[in-house]
C-alpha cells in the first residue's frame, strides 16, 4: 500500500513538532537538576509511540478513505417543506470504515498501554518523560494549526 | 490496621483507574462516527478527498487525545501512585 502524501506530510509536522517539545521538556529537567540518562531515553521512547500512534492512526484514515475509490453516493436529499437535510443510513463501506477505526483505536491503544506500562515499570526510563511526551501531538496540532 | 490501609488504597487506586479508562469509551465511537460521515462525505463529492482525508485525520488526532489522558491518568494511578501513597503512609505511621 502505497502511503498517502497527506499522512506523510502530517506525521512529519507531527514529528517535527514532538522532537521539539521534547527537547524542551528535556532542558526543564536539565534546568531543575533532575537530568540524567534515564530521562533522555524516557523522552525518546514516548516521542517514538506518540509519533507511531499518529502514524498508524493516519494509514487508517488512509485505507477508511481508500474504501469510498469507485464509490458515488447520490446527493443528500432535503426536506421540502422546512428545507433540513434528510438524514440517510450509513452506506456499507461507511459501515465497515466505522468498525475499521474502531479496531485500530483499540490495537492502538494496546499498543500504547504496553509502551507506558515499560515506560513507568522499566528502570532505564523516566516515568514523566516516558508519558508526557505521549501528549505533545495534540499541542504540536493546536501551536500549529491554522485559526480561523 | 495497617495492612487494611495498605488494601483500601490499592483497591482505591485501581477503582481510579478503572473510571479513568471509561473516558477512553468516546474518543473510539466518535472516531468511528467521524471516519463513516467523512467517508460518506469523499463518496458524494470525490474530488474533495484530500482536504477531507486531511480534516478528518487532525479531527480522530484531537479526540484521541482525550483517551490518551485517561490511560496516561490510570497507568500512574496504578503503578506510581500506590508507591508514593504507601510512602506517605508508612511516614506518618513512622515505620
Amino acid at each position: 500500500m502505497k502511503i498517502d502524501q497527506t499522512v506523510k506530510r502530517e506525521t512529519l509536522r507531527i514529528a517535527a513538532g514532538t522532537l521539539i517539545l521534547s527537547t524542551l521538556m528535556v532542558a526543564v529537567f536539565l534546568v531543575l537538576r533532575q537530568f540524567s540518562i534515564k530521562v533522555l531515553l524516557g523522552a525518546l521512547w514516548g516521542s517514538f509511540f506518540a509519533v507511531l500512534n499518529f502514524f498508524l492512526l493516519g494509514i487508517s484514515v488512509q485505507k477508511a478513505a481508500e474504501k469510498m475509490n469507485g464509490v458515488h453516493l447520490p446527493p443528500q436529499e432535503e426536506d421540502e417543506e422546512t428545507g433540513e437535510v434528510k438524514e440517510a443510513p450509513l452506506s456499507p463501506e461507511a459501515q465497515e470504515a466505522k468498525k475499521q477505526m474502531h479496531l485500530s483505536y483499540s490495537l492502538r491503544m494496546l499498543m500504547l498501554f504496553a509502551a507506558c506500562v515499560a515506560g513507568v515499570c522499566v528502570p532505564v526510563f523516566h516515568p514523566v518523560a516516558a508519558l508526557l511526551p505521549l501528549l505533545f501531538p495534540r499541542l504540536v496540532m493546536m501551536i500549529l494549526r491554522p485559526r480561523g | 490496621m495497617l495492612e487494611l490501609a495498605i488494601g483500601i488504597i490499592l483497591g482505591c487506586c485501581a477503582l481510579g483507574a478503572g473510571c479513568a479508562m471509561i473516558a477512553g469509551i468516546g474518543p473510539g465511537i466518535g472516531e468511528g462516527n467521524a471516519v463513516a460521515k467523512a467517508c460518506e462525505a469523499i463518496g458524494r463529492q470525490p474530488e474533495c478527498k484530500g482536504s477531507v482525508t486531511t480534516t478528518m485525520l487532525m479531527g480522530c488526532a484531537v479526540a484521541e487525545t482525550t483517551g490518551l489522558y485517561a490511560l496516561v491518568i490510570a497507568i500512574l494511578l496504578i503503578f506510581v501512585a500506590p508507591n508514593q501513597l504507601v510512602g506517605v503512609l508508612m511516614n506518618v505511621v513512622g515505620k
